[in-house]
């Protein structure tokens, strides 16, 4: 069994909505079948085969390759499998996810894992801004740096970053910690292949918020470069 | 039957169905994680007395544990799973939220016949709104603020059917010569992996029979087996056995306590008919109490 794999065609100039292209949606589809599935419920919707060449066999584990800021919405509302971006993408990665995994080697663009609820996303580079936005639960791990509001009206959840954000005036400074749990966390990042697979450190700057929304979540800067 | 000067009787040990669980300790350090894993292994000798049966299993390395400290696996039984959840939810409490830098982990994975019973899924609640849960390659964990930092535990831990009550009795000349047979049991019956023996440090002196003179007690002592009272009852020591010391198993599977047996008659009869210990011997009642037998002669064929 091979990942399904999802390959950009070049150029493509619009934006494109890749809610379909989940797990959930695409099990026990043959090539042809996904070939010939509308991207939207619209009215002159365009067909996956207008825009992807479509290879593999494994709707658990489904790539993206070749991929690029226009594709929005990836993973929305999945709840198993994982989702592979090798490449950036768009806005709302990871939307109202419910369980799963996405790993993205790229950069992720506004809203990662908007209202969010269970489930794992990992980014190796930048994330845009409004990372974690109305995240319920779950957790969201960004290497690079993300941009203004992190964490705005989160309810849950844990935000994972290396680097100090620009934090707005509701998520609170709750010192720095050494948290038990994050072995457990580092260590299913293990298989995954991903910029964390080195970090060690389990010494935290621990923000809590959104204080608007109750501040049970939290966003955990961890400095990559120590080692322990 | 004899092996090495040492009578092996012919009779067999009855034990019980139970229910039994694994709870995998961690701490900081051996230091804490014994301190921990006592507690909540403390007074838990007798389900007579102490609601469950409960040990230590044995130690595991940093890398055996889920979060990467030392620690140790913990098993625990009961005569039936309502008293076995009640008991490791109060001993979680007491002992493992109480104890600086513990953690506690499930020590049986969920399976075909293994119920889910809670570990911290009550527990969290001492978190008052601030306890927050961490779902990780599909294991649901608690994150419990505490004073000493952050109390962690996963949520369920797996419970399964066992059996307890498996024992040998080891006759002796004396009663230094009893302790050292049964410590040196105890040792090699340590190494096997399933089973624990509850009883202060794994030796029990005070064997009982059913019933008593007196109607409220269900459980006095066991005079056939008193060196003391050799004369004045049926007894079932010879003129010259002057100590009686017990070691009680239990363990998850049948296969486990007929290891742990094998392996502890076998370690004292390599002491040889000179350390004093001249029979061994099991407790039984009459075979009508207990569905499982554990035979003896059966248990030493496969060794002598």
């Amino acid at each position: 069994m091979n990942a399904l794999t999802f390959t950009l065609k070049k150029n493509v100039t619009q934006q494109i909505d890749c809610r379909l292209l989940s797990p959930n949606n695409l099990a026990d589809l043959s090539i042809v079948q996904i070939e010939n599935l509308y991207l939207l419920n619209t009215k002159n919707a365009p067909k996956i085969s207008d825009y992807f060449d479509v290879s593999g066999d494994d709707a658990n584990h489904i790539i993206f390759k070749n991929a690029n800021q226009q594709l929005d919405y990836i993973g929305l509302l999945m709840t198993y499998g994982q989702i592979t971006i090798e490449g950036d993408c768009g806005d709302f990665l990871g939307a109202q996810m419910r369980g799963g995994i996405i790993v993205c080697k790229g950069n992720a663009n506004d809203r990662v894992g908007d209202q969010m609820r269970r489930g794992l996303i990992l980014v190796d580079g930048y994330a845009g801004d409004y990372c974690g936005s109305r995240m319920i639960a779950g957790t969201i791990s960004v290497f690079g740096k993300v941009g203004n509001y992190v964490g705005f009206a989160m309810k849950r959840g844990t935000i994972l970053l290396t680097k100090t954000p620009k934090l707005h005036a509701t998520i609170q400074d709750c010192g720095t910690h050494t948290l038990p749990f994050l072995a457990l966390l580092f260590a299913s990042f293990k298989g995954l292949s991903t910029r964390f697979n080195t970090v060690k450190n389990m010494r935290v700057q621990r923000y809590a918020g959104d204080l608007a929304c109750n501040g049970n979540g939290e966003i955990l800067v961890c400095d990559t470069t120590i080692s322990a | 039957m004899e092996i090495n000067g040492i009578l092996i009787d012919d009779t067999f040990a009855e034990a019980f169905n139970m229910r039994g669980t694994r709870v995998i300790i961690t701490a900081q350090n051996l230091k804490w994680v014994y301190h921990a894993a006592n507690a909540m292994t403390g007074f838990a000798t007798s389900v007579i007395g102490c609601g469950v049966e409960a040990g230590i299993e044995r130690e595991l390395s940093s890398d055996e544990t889920p979060d990467g400290r030392p620690g140790v696996s913990v098993l625990m039984f009961a005569m039936g799973s309502k008293v076995l959840m009640q008991q490791l939810e109060t001993r979680m409490g007491q002992c493992i939220l109480t104890c600086p830098t513990a953690a506690a982990f499930a020590g049986i994975e969920a399976g075909v016949d293994v119920d889910q019973i809670s570990l911290g899924r009550h527990l969290r609640y001492f978190g008052d709104g601030y306890q927050t849960s961490k779902l990780i390659d599909n294991k649901r964990y608690w994150r419990i603020p505490v004073m000493d930092g952050e109390f962690l535990t996963q949520e369920t831990t797996g419970m399964v059917r066992a059996i307890g009550g498996g024992n040998f009795l080891i006759l002796a000349i004396s009663q230094p010569a009893a302790l050292h047979a049964a410590e040196t049991a105890i040792e090699a019956m340590k190494k096997v992996p399933n089973v624990i023996m509850p009883f202060p440090g794994g030796v029990v002196r005070s064997g009982s029979k059913v019933g008593s003179k007196y109607p409220k007690m269900f459980a006095s002592t066991n005079d056939a087996f008193c060196p003391t009272l050799k004369g004045l009852v049926n007894s079932e020591l010879s003129e010259e056995i002057e100590s009686v010391m017990e070691i009680v198993i239990d363990g998850l599977t049948f296969a486990d306590i007929t290891i742990a047996m094998r392996v502890g008659v076998q370690a004292i009869c390599e002491l040889g008919n000179e350390s004093g210990v001249k029979r061994i011997s099991a407790g039984n009642y009459g075979g009508k109490l207990g569905p499982h037998h554990f035979k003896l002669h059966e248990i030493m064929g496969k060794v002598s």
